[in-house]
């Protein structure tokens, strides 16, 4: 039975990382449409949200299954319980993904002002949270997040200082308060995509060692 | 605070080593729980606590096993000069298969004990009974038939008489070797939250198969394989995350 238990877990595996994947597509895109402002590729993304919900409740659905069944130990239960949280957090990231692309749609009449290249240079360090910490998953490794907490530091930093670049355009010409507002509150949903990261890597670090650790 | 002191202890059937070097120590009001493959010698060690080998005549022991600085088997291995009947007394013990006295009333098997000591004050013999029965919870079920054989109990009801026998001598130790094996899931579970009330007044000691019971019931576990002693811990630490790469293997299935 314990060989049941190791494939469903793998095939489990295999469902959170295509889910991580979604919600990296979903960040990725939104991201890119707000760049290009490609509503079309906006509204692309918003529909994705119902596959993310479907992926959260059917990976939760069966670890609850397989808990229930088997009643896992040590490596198998902490792979679950990891699991488990991993689902929340990656739902998360693709809401953020959604939420981002509404934004889109809601610039879609107003001209945008500067700070892209900051938001742009942001976007890559969340990315590469995000793809570090499911690499980490997948291979069962922690290398992969000993660096985290450090960019997580330095997106926390470029977070501040949109906020602030942004303050500044809208004093200038107050036209700008609209799109000047969304772009701060998007600087704000990468920062939360970051800290997501970092709880996933958190829980991955606890699913290889044993240990909880906390990144601050 | 240590009850039990177990130091290089091995045991040997004939040429066999079953046990190999083992030390460990068991505390006081805690139930420790010994898991491990079939024939690793979960059952050698806890009988060799009570002296169990002392009748085999092949049974060679060596080291030392003490609880609470009195030695087991005496001094310089002359362990047949401590009488077992005295370590029983005082370490009692339950076995996979119930085995009330079949020929004597359920009454009489409660009492078993204290009669051998001597008790023969029949108010004092009815209120142990009584004080007994209603520990393992088992007043309720029986205290109208105290006149029917221990036997004509259901197989849970049974273990819970051999229960009641083994405290009724008001022992410090309980040994329970596998002793929900032969009960159906219902049974098993009056057993276990048995087993966690014992343990504010004993110190009990208990060899199982099932993984999940061990995690359920105890505080400390062992994990043994091939008479050696593997891995012991905190029961969560063991179940969440052994040290041992073995005792991983094990607890998740991944054996062989």
């Amino acid at each position: 039975m314990a060989k049941e238990l190791h494939k469903e877990i793998y095939d489990l595996k295999g469902r959170v990382i295509s889910m991580g994947q979604l919600s990296l597509e979903m960040l990725d895109k939104a991201m890119l449409a707000l760049i290009k402002k490609d509503v079309k590729l906006a509204s692309e993304v918003i529909e994705k949200k119902e596959l993310i919900r479907e992926y959260d409740s059917e990976i939760e659905a069966k670890a609850m299954r397989l808990i229930a069944l088997y009643q896992p130990m040590a490596i198998d239960l902490r792979r679950l319980a990891t699991i488990l949280k991993l689902i929340t957090y990656l739902a998360r990231i693709g809401r953020y993904g959604k939420d981002i692309a509404s934004v889109v749609e809601e610039l879609s009449d107003n001209p945008y002002p500067a700070p892209f290249i900051n938001l742009e240079h942001m976007w890559e360090h969340v990315k590469t949270m995000i793809t570090n910490s499911l690499k980490s998953f997948e291979e069962a490794n922690i290398k992969y997040i000993e660096d985290i907490g450090n960019i997580d530091d330095e997106i926390d930093e470029m977070r501040w200082s949109i906020f602030r670049e942004c303050i500044t355009h809208m004093m200038e010409n107050p036209k700008n308060i609209t799109s000047c507002a969304f772009l701060a509150m998007i600087a704000r949903y990468l920062e939360r995509c970051g800290d997501n990261a970092c709880k996933i890597a958190e829980k991955v670090h606890y699913m290889v060692t044993g240990e909880h650790i906390e990144i601050t | 605070m240590i009850k039990i002191k177990i130091e290089n202890l091995n045991v040997w059937f004939g040429e066999k080593h079953v046990l190999k070097d083992i030390n460990l120590e068991i505390l006081k009001y805690k139930v420790t729980a010994i898991i491990g493959p079939s024939g690793c010698g979960k059952t050698t060690l806890i009988r060799s606590m009570n002296k169990m080998h002392a009748l085999i005549p092949n049974a060679r022991v060596a080291g030392n096993i003490s609880m609470d600085n009195f030695n087991i088997y005496g001094n310089n291995n002359k362990y047949k000069s401590v009488d077992p009947v005295l370590i029983r007394r005082k370490i009692g013990m339950v076995f996979q298969k119930p085995n009330p006295f079949p020929t004597m009333s359920v009454f009489d098997n409660v009492i078993a004990g204290l009669r051998l000591r001597g008790v023969r004050n029949r108010k004092k013999l009815e209120e142990s009974v009584e004080n007994y029965l209603k520990l393992t919870h088992l007043w309720d079920e029986v205290k109208d038939d105290l006149d029917k054989s221990g036997a004509s109990l259901s197989g849970g009801q049974q273990q819970r008489l051999c229960i009641a026998r083994a405290i009724a001598v008001e022992p410090e130790v309980i040994l329970m070797d596998e002793p929900c094996s032969a009960l159906d899931p219902i049974a098993t579970g009056k057993i276990e939250e048995l087993i966690y009330e014992l343990k504010k007044d004993y110190t009990v000691v208990i060899v199982t198969h099932n993984m999940q019971q061990a995690a359920r019931i105890s505080d400390y576990a062992c994990f043994m394989y091939l008479g050696e002693l593997i891995e012991y811990g905190e029961t969560t630490q063991i179940f969440e995350n052994p040290r041992q790469e073995l005792t991983e293997k094990y607890i998740t299935g991944r054996f062989g």
